[in-house]
């Protein structure tokens, strides 16, 4: 045990101490910390700053864009009333078409309407450029001012028309069960933390054990201490150090979220405001679900010789993962789906698809405990197994070993 | 204490590459497995330090089976290397560690065994950044540096330099004199006559020869004789034995200038001699035959 003890502290010291882990962790640290604050840096800046806007010298007509209106009939009666309803910028009325046509070409407008009929119309403009909104700029704006119009000849006031057309209902929701809507935010987050977390630590794992192999340290390793405590320590050591670092970024960023909540009112609260019985369930499985693949990761990483190759041996299980991790993110549309439901019971993919119907859908406590359990029991298989495929790897060279002749190597050593 | 190793059978999928390993040593003594490359040394050492299971066999240490965690066992693998991008003195802690040292004397081994080896300076630096003698200077102090009471080296001496090689030579010999059980590899046979006073000489994982050296060597030399003639080359020594004396000489074989011969028997000596001397040849050199452990070596495993 205290052998255990000395490979897990210098397993937790070689994670603490590579430069990849902390500048990553650092750079990860400052996107949450100032992107968080980014609503209160803005909010500082508009304050500090407001002459910019209604100061002296600001006018709003200069930075104003504008258009042309040809309306030789009248059939506009208030262009003030188009101008409020056009978001692009303001009308000024042409008598003539050619001289609305030289304003244009000039750039002293930037695009003009000529109207024929109060239905028919024309947009001139210089160059068509494909994220051009004049077309239906406009249009939302005559049509207001054209219905408008119209209901005054019948004396009907346009506001009685729009309060039958688009009423005002309040709407409470009354969630008896889970809300699942609410609760995506941060149930994403987490599934996808993990996905990652396995991901990059699966393949570090690996690639130390290989190194290991590669640069000869694992004969000397395996004749000083037990093989199942190199790995336990390596994957323990991993898995240690993967969940400081999430706990650093999520308590970063829960803290600056807190700071900067009244910047934010409170828009980001499906994400950071996560209920502890789900942290507790999302620890659980997070960390059998992270034992189950780094184990399987540890071994691969023991089946070659050099550390180029484990990515070629790592292939078959990383697709494993992507799928899983496909089958919790499309579950979350659908936490009742038949393929969530088996998924949250196979140890390959139960951490991730349990945890989503945890978190989102409704789910019995023995159904949790059933899934919990087998994956405990699985992951203490992959890890016995690994120790073994870890001590038979120690000293075969050469080509990457085959999966399919595993069990004849361990018997015969 | 009394190392036993008795009638090791080890197969490999279909490939037996043991086939009845036998040898036993003593405190204060060092036995040298000899062997070409592939003769199975490599792993007997292994099945002893129990990274393989052999199929068959025993291994006794004072007469109890041998089990190597619970000894401090001084391991230097065929297979040489430490973690490139640790700095020495932090692998040499680990692996200490590792071994079951207390760290009180941990850290001072560890400082003794750098000094000894004259690589002290390099003790905070990482070990990719050293040359790779002074690598191998670390890697025996992390082999000594559990001051093993059992010393187990496979090719020791492989890639060794002359001034790396007479600094372990000298650990060796103090090895021995401290009453340590010492077993190394090597077909390198100057080495193996310098310290050993056993040896295990494999073959296709057969042992062809073992016990005491100086036995094995007496008995080699056993009624062959050395002999140089000033008036005859080789070429005409060995057809004068041919001619005049097959009744007295077995066989013969010409070694630089001078030709070995084996007697049919010790009596014959005498009689050779007086052979010789009565036609009046110009003999330059007559002698006993005292093998090296290389002409053993050949003559026993050599095609």
């Amino acid at each position: 045990m205290k052998s255990f003890l000395t490979v897990l502290k210098f397993e937790v010291m070689h994670y603490l101490k590579a430069k990849v882990f902390q500048i990553t962790t650092l750079i990860l640290l400052a996107m949450i910390i100032i992107g968080l604050s980014i609503p209160t840096i803005m909010e500082n800046f508009n304050k500090d700053d407001p002459s910019e806007i209604n100061g002296e010298n600001y006018t709003e007509s200069e930075d104003v864009p504008h258009y042309g209106l040809y309306d030789p009939e009248g059939y506009i009666q208030d262009i003030n009333l188009l101008s409020d309803s056009f978001y692009l910028g303001e009308f000024t009325a042409y008598t003539d078409l050619s001289s609305l046509k030289k304003d244009i070409n000039n750039n002293t407008i930037i695009g003009g309407y000529a109207l024929n009929s109060p239905t028919d119309y024309q947009y001139i403009m210089l160059n068509n450029e494909m994220m051009d909104n004049g077309l239906y700029a406009f249009e939302q704006a005559y049509t207001y001012v054209y219905r408008v119009q119209v209901l005054n000849e019948r004396n009907i006031q346009y506001s009685d028309v729009e309060d039958i057309l688009y009423p005002n209902f309040n709407v409470t929701v009354d969630v008896l069960g889970k809300d699942s809507a609410a609760n995506y935010g941060y149930t994403y987050i987490l599934v996808f933390g993990l996905y990652m977390i396995i991901i990059m630590y699966g393949q570090l794992i690996a690639t130390a054990v290989a190194s290991e192999k590669s640069n000869r340290t694992m004969e000397i390793l395996v004749t000083s201490t037990k093989t199942s405590y190199l790995i336990f320590g390596k994957v323990i050591a991993g898995a240690i150090v993967s969940l400081l670092q999430f706990g650093i970024l999520i308590g970063a960023g829960k803290m600056t979220y807190a700071l900067n909540a009244a910047a934010w009112d409170g828009n980001l609260d499906m994400i950071f405001k996560i209920p502890g019985e789900i942290l507790l369930q999302f620890a659980a499985f997070g960390i059998l679900g992270y034992l189950f693949f780094t184990f399987i990761f540890g071994a691969l990483g023991a089946l070659v010789s050099k550390t180029e190759d484990v990515n070629t041996s790592a292939t078959p299980v990383t697709l494993i993962f992507v799928i899983v991790f496909m089958i919790a993110i499309t579950g979350m549309q659908n936490t009742e789906g038949i393929v969530l439901k088996i998924a949250s019971f196979i140890p390959f993919s139960s951490f991730l698809a349990m945890f989503v119907r945890v978190s989102m859908g409704s789910v019995t406590w023995y159904e949790v405990v059933i899934s919990l359990g087998i994956l405990a029991a699985s992951t203490y298989f992959v890890g016995v197994l690994a120790s073994k495929i870890y001590r038979m790897g120690t000293l075969m060279y050469g080509n990457p070993v085959k999966i399919k002749d595993i069990p004849k190597i361990l018997k015969s050593q | 204490m009394h190392l036993e190793v008795q009638n090791l059978k080890k197969t490999f999928g279909e490939k037996q590459v043991l086939h009845g390993i036998s040898f036993e040593v003593k405190s204060g003594k060092a036995l040298g497995l000899l062997g070409r490359n592939g003769a199975g040394k490599t792993t007997t050492i292994r099945i002893l330090m129990d990274l393989f299971e052999s199929n068959e066999g025993t291994i006794h240490l004072n007469e109890k089976p041998f089990n190597p965690r619970n000894h401090q066992i001084g391991y230097l693998p065929e297979e040489r290397g430490l973690y490139p991008k640790k700095k020495v003195i932090d692998q040499l802690l680990y692996l200490g560690e590792l071994r079951g040292l207390e760290k009180s004397n941990l850290k001072k081994n560890a400082l003794y065994w750098l000094e000894r080896l004259g690589v002290t300076e390099y003790k905070d630096k990482k070990l990719e950044t050293l040359s790779k003698g002074n690598q191998q200077k670390v890697q025996l102090a992390s082999t000594f540096l559990c001051h093993p009471e059992i010393v187990i080296l496979d090719e020791p001496f492989s890639g060794l330099d002359p001034v790396n090689s007479q600094i372990l030579k000298e650990i060796i010999r103090e090895q021995i004199e401290n009453n340590k059980l010492v077993i190394f590899s090597s077909h390198q046979m100057s080495y193996v006559e310098e310290f050993c006073e056993e040896i295990a000489l494999i073959d296709q994982g057969n042992v062809v020869l073992t016990g005491n050296l100086n036995n094995i060597k007496k008995n080699f030399g056993k009624n062959r004789l050395v002999l140089k003639l000033g008036s005859h080359s080789t070429l005409e020594t060995s057809d004068l034995l041919n001619r005049h004396f097959v009744d007295l000489v077995d066989h013969h074989e010409t070694k630089k200038d001078r030709v070995i011969l084996k007697l049919k028997s010790e009596d014959k000596k005498h009689e050779f001699m007086k052979r010789l001397s009565d036609q009046a040849l110009d003999v330059e050199l007559f002698a006993n035959y005292h093998p090296s452990l290389e002409d053993i070596f050949i003559e026993s495993v050599g095609e």
